[in-house]
């Protein structure tokens, strides 16, 4: 059996445990629900309510995404430890590491159907109102399926090593805080002072910079969305989620299970 | 490391320190223990709570890294993951995922292990067969009894077919029925040529299957040899009724012979090492006492475990 296969096994199981847990169908439930409100929303506005509509909807599928990334992301690793899940699975021969990949492949794959889920509704509900859809809307779904692999890795790696109630603290904590990093470098490079320059640029480099994911504007207003505005953000998130993943699993890998 | 060709599991000067808390000195809870486990047989790993069983067991399982010393399975460091491809393992109390059925849960760790997709369903049902699981295969695991779950634990540790099983506390939360019914597999499995590293702590299940034990007493092993042997040695006692013994002749043998005096002069009972037992009573009757009665007496494991533990202590707290 190769590497990759056992990461898939391990993949597949825990995107089947996400199937059958309700409280996830609940969160499900609600993101949908909210979507649909949108309509109603937008009805109590007499200018630009297909745009208020498509705001409220991709609002909601960041929101509910990033909700249940956290939420099931920081018990992934913490939960298999302290139910003692992990020792029999890791007396299988599977390395730490291709556990840890597996685990978290599993939770984007399931953050990824239920993301499906909402934008099914979020197409459904614009195609009934006549709200436009454009090319853009395939590109600000795409990019916030990479943010929400981004905070799942974040989470995973805060659950390697940390209580539930301090990874959440800590993922929901960068994940504000990374929509903000680009605002704070720009009012910071307006300061007199070096060291707030320095600081704001600073903080803008090493936390993520979530806000080159959102292309929520563009889409709801229908503007165009460069290649670049695309790919870039992709590759970027691509390898934050790597280097996260690869701390993440340094530090598993040096964990003892007592 | 060498490696005895049939040995199967080598432990060699292995340290464990753990940090109790963040900024506390470390705690050394394996003092550089050594033993080895041979090729077919059945091990007994005994110890009382808080020995370092099962520390050793999750050392030898890579599930905790050994702070020093050696530790080898099947000619293998426990630190690399490919030879647990013939490895198996009950942990204490084992959870499982809840959401699988018993099928569904053997399956996954027999894909985990490499079972062959043509022969894992097979392996699967005929394990659930073994185990007494079949009627409930397809029930979910919340559902299970924590017989039940110890059974699935059982059975996840052999869907692989894996040359070298390692239980801890295998017996444990079973009925009496079910501990002979897992009793009987562990000796099924010796006929098969499997080798059975089990941590116990029941010490009559020890003596009904294990073929040698190491005994381990605050993270140091105190005896390691044949079952038999143990018994053999120092294990056969014999009761000793005397009368008339004068007190300095009874202090004599209790310190001379080890013997445990009680009673007062016109009735004193001894329990003496049998091999001690000719010395015992030729010193009672230079002495003039008259000699009541001789017992033969075999002790159980339990006592000499009782005293190995006390003595590994003594020593501990001479060091």
């Amino acid at each position: 059996m190769t590497s990759l296969a056992r990461i898939w096994t391990i993949a597949t199981n825990t995107t089947r445990e996400a199937v059958r847990s309700k409280l996830l169908y609940v969160l499900l439930f609600f993101a949908v629900a909210l979507i649909l409100a949108g309509v109603f929303l937008s009805a109590l506005s007499y200018v630009e309510s297909e745009r208020i509509l498509q705001d409220v909807g991709l609002g909601a599928i960041r929101l509910f995404g990033v909700a249940i990334a956290i939420f099931v992301g920081v018990n992934l690793i913490y939960k298999e430890v302290d139910r003692r899940t992990v020792y029999t699975i890791l007396s299988k021969p599977l390395s730490r590491t291709e556990f840890l990949l597996g685990k978290y492949v599993g939770l984007v794959l399931t953050i990824w159907m239920q993301m499906a889920i909402m934008i099914t509704a979020f197409v459904g509900v614009s195609l009934a109102t006549g709200a436009p859809l454009t090319p853009a809307h395939a590109a600000a779904f795409l990019l916030t399926g990479v943010e929400l692999a981004l905070v799942v890795a974040l989470a995973t790696f805060f659950s390697a090593f940390t209580t539930p109630m301090l990874a959440s603290f800590f993922s929901g904590g960068i994940w504000f805080v990374g929509h903000l990093t680009r605002d704070l470098r720009d009012i910071g490079g307006g300061s007199d002072l070096e060291s707030v320059r320095r600081f704001t640029a600073l903080l803008h480099r090493v936390l993520p910079d979530l806000e080159s994911f959102n292309l929520g504007i563009e889409a709801a207003h229908g503007l165009p969305v460069a290649a670049a505005d695309v790919w870039l953000p992709l590759l970027y998130g691509a390898g934050y989620v790597a280097i996260l993943l690869v701390g993440a699993a340094t530090l598993f890998e040096r964990r003892d299970f007592r | 490391m060498r490696l005895d060709s049939s040995e199967i599991v080598r432990v060699a000067k292995v340290v464990k320190d753990f940090r109790p808390g963040f900024g506390l000195r470390r705690k050394r809870v394996l003092h550089g223990i050594s033993f080895s486990v041979r090729e077919g047989e059945i091990f007994g790993f005994v110890g009382p709570n808080g020995a370092g069983k099962t520390t050793t067991l999750k050392v030898l399982m890579g599930l905790i890294r050994a702070s020093g010393g050696e530790a080898s399975v099947l000619g293998c460091d426990v630190r690399e993951t490919q030879f647990r491809r013939h490895v198996g393992f009950l942990p204490e109390n084992p959870y499982f995922y809840d959401f699988l059925t018993g099928r569904e849960i053997l399956s996954f760790y027999a894909k985990l292990s490499g079972v062959a997709r043509t022969q894992r369903m097979d392996r699967v049902a005929t394990l659930l067969d073994w185990v007494g699981l079949s009627a409930a295969a397809d029930a979910r695991l919340r559902t299970y009894s924590k017989g039940m779950l110890q059974r699935v634990g059982i059975a996840q540790a052999l869907v692989h077919d894996p040359r070298v099983v390692f239980l801890d506390e295998p017996m444990s939360g079973l009925d009496p029925i079910g501990r002979k019914e897992i009793r009987d597999l562990i000796l099924r499995l010796r006929t098969e040529g499997k080798t059975v590293f089990m941590n116990t702590h029941i010490l009559s299940d020890v003596e009904m299957v294990c073929d040698r034990v190491a005994i381990i007493v605050d993270g140091r092993i105190t005896y390691e040899g044949a079952t038999e042997d143990f018994l053999e040695g120092d294990a056969r006692e014999a009761d000793v009724v005397v009368a008339g013994l004068p007190p300095e002749t009874g202090a004599r043998i209790e310190e001379e012979f080890g013997a445990a005096l009680r009673g007062h002069a016109d009735r004193i009972e001894m329990r003496v090492a049998e091999k001690r037992l000719k010395e015992v009573l030729r010193t009672t009757l230079e002495a003039g006492a008259e000699v009541i009665s001789v017992t033969p007496h075999r002790v159980s494991l339990e006592s000499i475990f009782l005293s190995a533990v006390e003595k590994g202590r003594v020593e501990d707290a001479g060091r």
